[in-house]
């Protein structure tokens, strides 16, 4: 909400996401994620790559596709009050570098689990559902759809 | 080596995948490989080419800084005044009695005030320099709300610099879009600039109307019941006036307040002109109707009228105030009250506090002004007998009788009584109240001053309708 005359975005919530640097933050925070994991001698490397996706799966699903208007004060952000995070991103248009960005990294990091997972089929099936958690809304097709109506309000 | 050998089987594992795991790799492999491929959208802003610039530029076809307007536009008209606006003013050279501008309780040309003013002024200097969480903090600032929220009788008060910004930045600091707001027709300017900054859903209901009110009411119920979930989150207000501007009546607060328990709305009363002017002893309009301040989720005044100062300012309980210290936007990002304007609001609310009289002398003013004027046979006086704002209307149509009141003020003014016709942005207004004279009674008037002011308005009313 920028208001008479002031220049900028006219939704300041996302633009972090294009700045520079993003893409390199993204993957060392995703690689750090997974070197911590990897430390727990209890965890094996499938298992500390099954849980790095999953827990980047969620985060992103909570973060960009759950959350509506910004994570905090959620009353005060006008018309994106009604937008996940994921659809506030460059006001709303498709397969800008930052949305293909988004829905490539999950797709790689399921190649490299199910890589070291050696395709175990327990493995596979959480790692599919949990990608397909956050493929699914990534699609134009599910821009501004709320499935049975959950989280509408 | 270890690694080597594990990468080497896992190399094994994958030649040995099932099929339709190599599968569906392959086909999100496709989809990375198209996305990589299709052509993206760049968010970035265009730029436009010299040639473009000045085809623009000579495109643009300015608008008049001045738009046409009749030639007996009261803005052609200036009446240039001089000196303060006490019980006297000076009208273009010739000295009137002035009851035109909201000085309710005559504070502003008292000697009390005058003095606590050059006091402040030395004190302080003019300026306060900032806004309140930026360096325009001063100690007169904090005991001004301490004693506007011990007056008031609530936790907590908040100090905003100008009157006008008080409720327009009060409603959308809690009404977001989304949000459901119950108003008035009737309501002033400010408290409109208020409701549509707060994006929120208005529903307005006939003036005074309660029942009007309690048929929107149940229609939303009806809504909500349909849709519990959006209802959930749905936030329902509901903004008055204690008494309006525009109309010069008190709002039936009783049966609002029914209506506001009732349905759980949040209430919040624009005490701008009852402030220092009903009640006992000037709390306003809960004060007027014996009702305990706690039943009211906020109320806003300004200072500009009864208290003779700048500002406004919103009391209530902490947990609903404080919330504006950082969402109130003419809060947070206008600078402080003037130091010296807040000492004058202090000891105009001491004055106030010491001298209940004034306020009786008021109401008793009001009352008089009120029979004295139903000697007009040709203008109607509107609003409640106990109300300082009287609003004389014609029954003419609009333009005949904005030109008819105008002639009446200046007729007057010759005559040595200086009035207003009640001016409003009418392109802005959503909805515009039928012409008047705004007639303001005040308490340094006595009882012949008002029959006299009646028998001129009189005399010229009889004359020129």
């Amino acid at each position: 909400m920028m208001l008479g005359g002031t220049p900028g975005p006219t939704n300041p919530n996302s633009f972090w996401l294009r700045s520079k640097g993003m893409w390199l933050t993204y993957g060392a925070a995703v690689l750090g994620l997974h070197f911590v994991l990897l430390s727990f001698p209890f965890l094996s490397v499938a298992w500390a790559w099954t849980c790095t996706n999953i827990i980047h799966n969620t985060t992103v699903f909570v973060l960009l596709h759950f959350i509506k208007g910004t994570p905090w004060e959620l009353g005060d952000q006008g018309k994106a009050h009604f937008l996940t995070h994921w659809e506030q991103i460059d006001n709303g248009e498709q397969f800008t570098k930052t949305r293909k960005f988004l829905t490539v990294v999950p797709i790689i990091l399921f190649f490299l689990t199910s890589f070291y997972t050696k395709n175990d089929s327990f493995h596979f099936t959480i790692n599919f559902a949990s990608l397909l958690l956050v493929l699914l809304p990534k699609l134009p097709q599910f821009h501004k759809v709320r499935l049975f109506g959950i989280n509408r309000y | 080596m270890d690694t080597t050998w594990e990468l080497y089987e896992m190399f094994q594992a994958f030649l040995k995948a099932p099929s339709y795991h190599l599968a569906l790799e392959a086909f999100l492999m496709v989809w990375v490989l198209w996305l990589i491929f299709h052509k993206s959208y760049k968010p970035e802003r265009l730029e436009l080419t010299e040639k473009e610039k000045e085809e623009l530029i000579a495109e643009w076809k300015p608008e008049p800084l001045v738009p046409d307007s009749s030639k007996n536009h009261y803005a052609l008209k200036p009446r240039v005044v001089s000196g303060a606006l006490g019980k006297k003013i000076t009208v273009n050279g010739t000295e009137c009695l002035n009851m035109g501008t909201h000085n309710y309780l005559g504070l502003i040309d008292s000697p009390e005030i005058k003095e606590a003013a050059v006091k402040g002024l030395r004190k302080y200097g003019v300026g306060s320099c900032g806004p309140r969480g930026f360096y325009g903090t001063v100690d007169v600032h904090l005991d001004l709300e301490a004693q506007l929220a011990e007056f008031m009788g609530v936790e907590e008060a908040i100090l905003y610099s100008y009157g006008f910004s008080c409720m327009p930045s009060a409603i959308p600091a809690y009404a977001k879009r989304g949000d459901v707001i119950f108003c008035d027709e009737g309501v002033s300017f400010p408290i409109q600039k208020g409701l549509s900054a707060s994006r929120s859903q208005i529903v307005f209901f006939k003036h005074n109307n309660v029942e009007d009110l309690e048929r929107l009411l149940l229609e939303q119920d009806d809504l909500d019941k349909k849709n519990p979930k959006k209802a959930k989150v749905t936030r329902r207000f509901l903004v008055i006036e204690g008494l309006y501007m525009n109309y010069g009546d008190v709002c039936p607060l009783i049966e609002l307040l029914e209506l506001k328990k009732r349905f759980k709305v949040r209430l919040f009363i624009d005490e701008s002109c009852s402030f220092g002017v009903l009640g006992k002893n000037g709390r306003g309009v809960t004060e007027h109707f014996n009702i305990p301040v706690e039943d009211v989720d906020l109320i806003s005044a300004c200072l500009d009228y009864a208290i003779g100062s700048y500002g406004g300012f919103c009391c209530g309980s902490s947990y609903v105030v404080d919330h504006q210290r950082l969402s109130g936007l003419g809060y947070c990002f206008s600078a402080s009250l003037p130091p010296l304007q807040s000492i004058v609001a202090s000891v105009a609310i001491d004055v106030l506090k010491s001298k209940p009289e004034l306020v009786e002398k008021l109401q008793k003013n009001a009352r008089f002004a009120h029979k004295e004027l139903q000697r007009l046979t040709k203008l109607l006086v509107c609003g409640d007998e106990v109300s300082p704002v009287k609003h004389l209307r014609l029954a003419a149509d609009r333009a005949e009788a904005q030109q008819l009141l105008e002639q009446i003020v200046d007729h007057m003014q010759e005559e040595g009584v200086a009035l207003t016709v009640a001016r409003y942005i009418d392109e802005e207004e959503h909805l515009v109240p039928p012409p008047s004279i705004r007639l303001i009674v005040s308490a340094i008037l006595d009882e012949e001053e008002i029959s006299s002011v009646v028998s001129l308005l009189e005399k010229n009313s009889d004359t020129l309708l």
